[in-house]
């Protein structure tokens, strides 16, 4: 018995991730500036791939095969956030698009 | 299982190749490089479930290259192609929002 | 608490045992890689303290773990903060740029607050212009900044700094 719950719990995990990424990808469409684009690639995506993860954990054999896993997770989330902040980077400000930071306070 | 991990599998490629579809249209070169960000996260996750699915213990290396060689990809790009992104002319921290 | 000594075999050797520790998962704990493994590791760490000297930053085990505590929760609400604007008839969004002037010194500390700012809701680190970190975010209507100020003493902590209120009035 409990094994098929692990089993549900993973189904239920692997289906979650999928649906992020699919969520990830309808970001790239529906909002309509770059930025906001990365935005969903970075926050949905790596959402998914950590639900993927979590999903798969059970099925590894070894102890070092699960440190491995979150290991590469740990390295995409590095990777993805040096990545958004990269193309952010090489994006030029449209005018009409800043605000400052008093502004902010005041609001 | 493995039923389950093929479909996620699927569903995982088939995200990734409609997003191709934006990184066709463009039309800000930072859009086109979005697909090295993309392979990154969903390219890893397709890997990392096809290697449950097939028993290939290996294409978890393969994902973690995957996910380390995304941002050199971009590092060449920001270096490379993209304009210069010194700070010069960038005088706007004053301007009103728009839309507020 | 890891406290930094000053010497040059404190950081080598923490260093080496982190990287013997990658080096076991990567090989999937299999006893006849550990020997290499030894020896990549040395050499790397030995090149890394080269390359990355020591900052002198003492580095809060507790506060890391605390960190790693808000990061895990405040990016799942991140993802499903963006992916609830997405499912809306119309994309609610109301996007733009500020920039906060940062309490934090240069280098790894900055690095860090702007990587997870990233990943943190509504708000994604653009570009450092001196002291100030300019910030794309989903929507300007929300208390941004006051996000960003608890993200910030929250990387202090980890590197055991205090940040003074002073200068982040100014």
């Amino acid at each position: 018995m409990p094994d098929l719950l692990i089993k549900g719990w993973q189904w239920i995990c692997l289906a979650v991730g999928g649906g992020f990424f699919a969520i990830g990808t309808l970001g790239l469409f529906r909002f309509s500036d770059t930025l906001s684009r990365v935005h969903a690639l970075t926050k949905v995506d790596n959402l998914g791939l950590g639900f993927i993860v979590i999903g798969l954990l059970p099925a590894v054999e070894s102890v070092a095969g699960g440190v491995k896993l979150m290991l590469v997770w740990g390295a995409a989330l590095a990777a993805s956030a040096t990545s958004a902040h990269l193309v952010a980077r090489t994006v030029q400000r449209r005018p009409g698009m800043t605000l400052n930071e008093e502004y902010q306070r005041d609001d | 299982m493995t039923a389950v991990l093929n479909a996620v599998a699927a569903i995982l490629l088939f995200t990734l190749l409609v997003a191709l579809v934006r990184i066709w249209r463009g039309p800000d070169p930072a859009d086109r490089m979005l697909a090295s960000q993309l392979f990154g996260t969903t390219g890893v996750g397709f890997l990392l479930v096809l290697s449950e699915a097939l028993e290939a213990p290996a294409l978890v290396d393969v994902a973690l290259t995957l996910a380390l060689l995304s941002v050199l990809a971009l590092v060449a790009f920001v270096t490379r192609v993209a304009p210069s992104v010194s700070g010069d002319g960038r005088s706007g921290a004053n301007e009103e929002d728009r839309n507020a | 608490m890891l406290r930094y000594q000053g010497s040059r075999l404190w950081p080598l050797s923490l260093r080496t045992l982190c990287l013997l520790a990658v080096w076991w998962a990567l090989t999937l704990g299999e006893p006849s890689a550990l020997g290499f493994g030894l020896v990549v590791a040395v050499l790397a760490a030995r090149l890394s303290v080269m390359l990355f000297p020591p900052s002198g930053y003492r580095l809060s085990l507790p506060g890391l773990v605390r960190f790693a505590g808000y990061f895990l929760v405040k990016s799942l609400i991140a993802g499903l903060d963006v992916a609830r604007r997405l499912l809306k008839p119309v994309v609610d969004v109301h996007p733009g740029q500020i920039r906060v002037r940062l309490r934090l010194p240069d280098g790894s500390p900055r690095w860090l607050l702007a990587n997870t700012l990233s990943l943190m809701p509504g708000t994604l680190s653009v570009r450092f212009e001196g002291e100030w970190l300019w910030l794309h975010c989903l929507d300007t209507r929300q208390a941004v900044v006051r996000d960003v100020r608890t993200t910030e003493a929250r990387v202090a902590t980890v590197f055991g700094l205090s940040l003074s209120e002073e200068e982040a009035k100014s």
